[in-house]
């Protein structure tokens, strides 16, 4: 490795120099390189940056690693979906495509515009690309009632970048699942969806891996006049985890739902955090993010609403995060924010933390349902309506996963 | 049945904890119904959910056993599988928990508690059905998350709902009558009778005469300041109507 390579990170890790040595080995690209440069102004983000303090990816990733723990099997439906998988060194996509759907597999890599933002983001802009796996894989939609298309992301090896990036033309409508599962030190994915006038998306989001992962989930949606996305995540977490969801409303009334409901156990750490511009009048905006904590595990939930003075007029605006505290020892950090400079617009956000409801527990234990199990469902009562919103072909999987969470 | 002996409990937690059960002995023969009166604050709230196994209420001396065995060592669950059933007073909203699955799980969970086998979907559907209507229950309600929206009449249709679904060994009822008009009273009533059987035991407690014209007790109770201090038959309710705690406990002291 050079020494100009090496100087990329400031007192870099030995992950980080691993990450430099990637780079190093791919072809040059301008925008790689202005990708890649913006990742290394901070390198692996890390807790004196004021938006990962609670998630420190270079203490927690000091090197590369493949995990001891494999890839979880998938527990989403693949049955009538087409299903595209992502591994450390492959891609396999369905051989034909219905019309309305086409895909391009691209070498190069696109220019990613919120790599300031998303130093993930950056990351995987940078390192997406090897002999069979595309640097960018682009969609175009232009249909309707085309079948789901489900994305996975698994092991097994060191590290995994993928790039996704969709373009969705007016009135197209999709529906999108992902499954992350894990087996990999460190899996990075981002994903970006324009939706153009009118366009519709539905997007289901499972991340669940063993204790020793690091899983970075980074995504942009800008919506056109109308455009509407409903997302909805089910995450359990890993050694260190971030889904970074960031969204603009660029024309007038668009709608956008943001769903997420996070289960962190002994040893895992769950992040959820998103951005929401009201980049335009009269767009709406729902969020309600659901947790449940135990002992020694962490929840992280980072959530701003960002409503410019003129463009942001008329604004209906909801962000609720609420969280169970299941046992003492269970961490949750929490920062809601609402950054409003409209006048005339409705902006509202809540915020809670609290343990299980001792008089629900006794009602259900005087009923003969056993201690574990009567904490199970209060728990998976409160966190289901975060996943009410889930596409219907893989909401009743979701819950079932979240139950058996609880139950174990 | 049911034998309480000389049973004192405390409520609160360890520093704060106060005396509220003070040997209290009670005796309610299978076949029987015993009604509990007393004055608000006796400790009748407090009675059953010691005998139901409520965390911070803590049993500090005396015994209570359900067929010859001790129920105080055993956790709520436990004692719900060996038959023990409360209507609660209060009874607790569970928000996204529908009835149907809510009932269901518990019969099931006490099934398999007592070694037997789960009760089929067809033959819960077909029960529940029946008991919701001899309780002008309908399969709406039964639908809607437990006690969520309901009115304070019809949360206590729904214990009844639930403890005949249960069929339990010992029925308590805490103040079942509060809150329902006299129809309600009449239903509840009715099915509660209904479960009256040479092996069943019953504890009715109430603050007013009015329940008990309907759930005819084989004696009644006065409880007051933690302790039975006064047994009698049916006339003893009347009494306590006419002349007012102060009255009747007045002789007793
Ligand atoms: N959880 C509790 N913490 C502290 N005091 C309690 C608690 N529950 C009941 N008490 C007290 O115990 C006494 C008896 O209450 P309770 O059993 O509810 O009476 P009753 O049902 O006869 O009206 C009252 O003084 C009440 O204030
Ligand atoms: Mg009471």
């Amino acid at each position: 490795m050079t020494t100009a390579l090496r100087d990329f990170i400031r007192n870099p890790t030995a992950a980080e120099l691993e990450l430099v040595a990637r780079y190093g080995m791919q072809p040059e690209d301008a925008r790689r390189e202005r990708a890649f440069l913006a990742f290394a102004e901070t390198g692996l983000p890390h807790r004196r940056m004021e938006a990962w303090k609670w998630s420190d990816f270079r203490a927690s990733l000091k090197s590369l690693d493949r995990p001891k723990q494999a890839a979880i099997p998938d527990p989403l439906p693949h049955d009538g979906a087409l299903v595209f998988r992502f591994t450390p060194s492959g891609f396999a996509y369905p051989k034909t495509l219905p019309s309305g759907i086409s895909m391009l597999a691209k070498r190069e890599v696109q220019a990613f515009s919120s790599a300031e933002d998303l130093p993930l983001g950056a990351l995987t802009a940078a390192l997406a690309g090897s002999d069979s796996k595309p640097a960018t894989l682009l969609f175009e939609i232009s249909g309707r009632d085309l079948p789901r298309l489900h994305f996975v992301f698994e092991g097994a090896g060191e590290a995994s970048f993928s790039r996704v990036v969709f373009l969705l033309r007016p009135n197209a409508e999709l529906v999108v699942t992902e499954s992350h599962l894990g087996g990999v030190g460190m899996a990075s994915a981002l994903s970006e969806f324009t939706l153009e006038a009118g366009a519709k998306l539905t997007r289901t989001i499972y991340q669940r891996s063993g204790p020793e992962d690091a899983i970075g989930i980074a995504s942009t949606l800008t919506l056109d006049a109308g455009a509407a996305v409903t997302q909805t995540t089910l995450a359990f977490g890993a050694k260190v985890s971030r889904l970074e969801t960031r969204v603009v409303h660029r024309q007038p009334g668009a709608h956008l739902t943001l769903n997420a409901a996070y289960l962190a156990g002994k040893g895992f750490h769950a992040d959820i955090t998103s951005h929401v511009r009201h980049g335009a009048p009269e767009c709406v905006t729902r969020q309600l993010t659901k947790g449940a904590v135990l002992d020694g595990g962490t929840g992280v939930f980072q959530g701003k609403f960002l409503v410019p003075r003129i463009t942001g007029q008329h604004t209906d605006a909801d962000m609720q995060h609420q969280v169970l505290l299941l046992e003492d020892g269970a961490q949750v950090f929490a920062k809601p924010e609402l950054e409003i400079y409209a006048d005339d617009v409705q902006c509202a956000h809540g915020n809670t933390s609290g343990a299980l409801d001792d008089a629900q527990l006794f009602y259900l234990r005087q009923r003969g349902i056993p201690e574990r199990q009567a904490r199970g469902m209060l728990t998976e009562a409160f966190i289901a309506e975060a996943l009410e919103t889930a596409d219907e072909t893989v909401r009743d999987v979701m819950l079932a996963e979240a139950q058996d969470w609880l139950a174990s | 049945m049911l034998k309480i002996t000389n049973l004192s409990a405390t409520v609160g937690e360890a520093a704060e904890a106060k005396g509220i059960l003070n040997g209290l002995t009670l005796d309610v023969p299978a076949g029987e119904v015993h009604a509990i009166m007393g004055p608000n604050g006796a400790g009748k709230s407090t009675l059953s959910y010691v005998l139901t196994g409520r965390n911070g209420y803590d049993v500090t001396g005396g015994s209570a056993t359900l067929n010859g065995e001790d129920i105080l060592a055993m956790d709520p669950e436990t004692r719900a599988a060996k038959g023990m059933f409360l209507s609660f007073q209060y009874p607790v909203e569970i928000p996204g928990v529908p009835v149907m699955t809510f009932v269901r799980t518990a019969i099931n969970a006490q099934r398999k508690a007592r070694g037997e086998d789960e009760m089929s979907a067809p033959d819960f559907i077909k029960r529940s059905r029946e008991v919701g209507k001899t309780l002008n229950l309908n399969a709406e309600m039964l639908k809607r998350p437990v006690n969520v929206g309901f009115s304070g009449g019809e949360k206590k249709r729904l214990e009844i709902y639930q403890m005949m679904m249960l069929e339990p060994k010992f029925l308590i009822l805490d103040e079942t009558d509060s809150g329902l008009d006299i129809d309600a009273l009449k239903t509840v009533a009715d099915g509660v009778n209904a479960m009256r059987d040479p092996s069943r035991g019953m504890l009715v407690i109430t603050h007013y005469q009015r329940l008990l014209d309907y759930i005819k007790p084989d004696k009644v109770h006065v409880l007051a300041k933690g302790r039975i201090i006064k047994t009698g038959g049916p006339d003893l309710a009347l009494r306590l109507e006419k002349e007012g705690y102060d009255g009747v406990l007045g002789e007793a002291a």
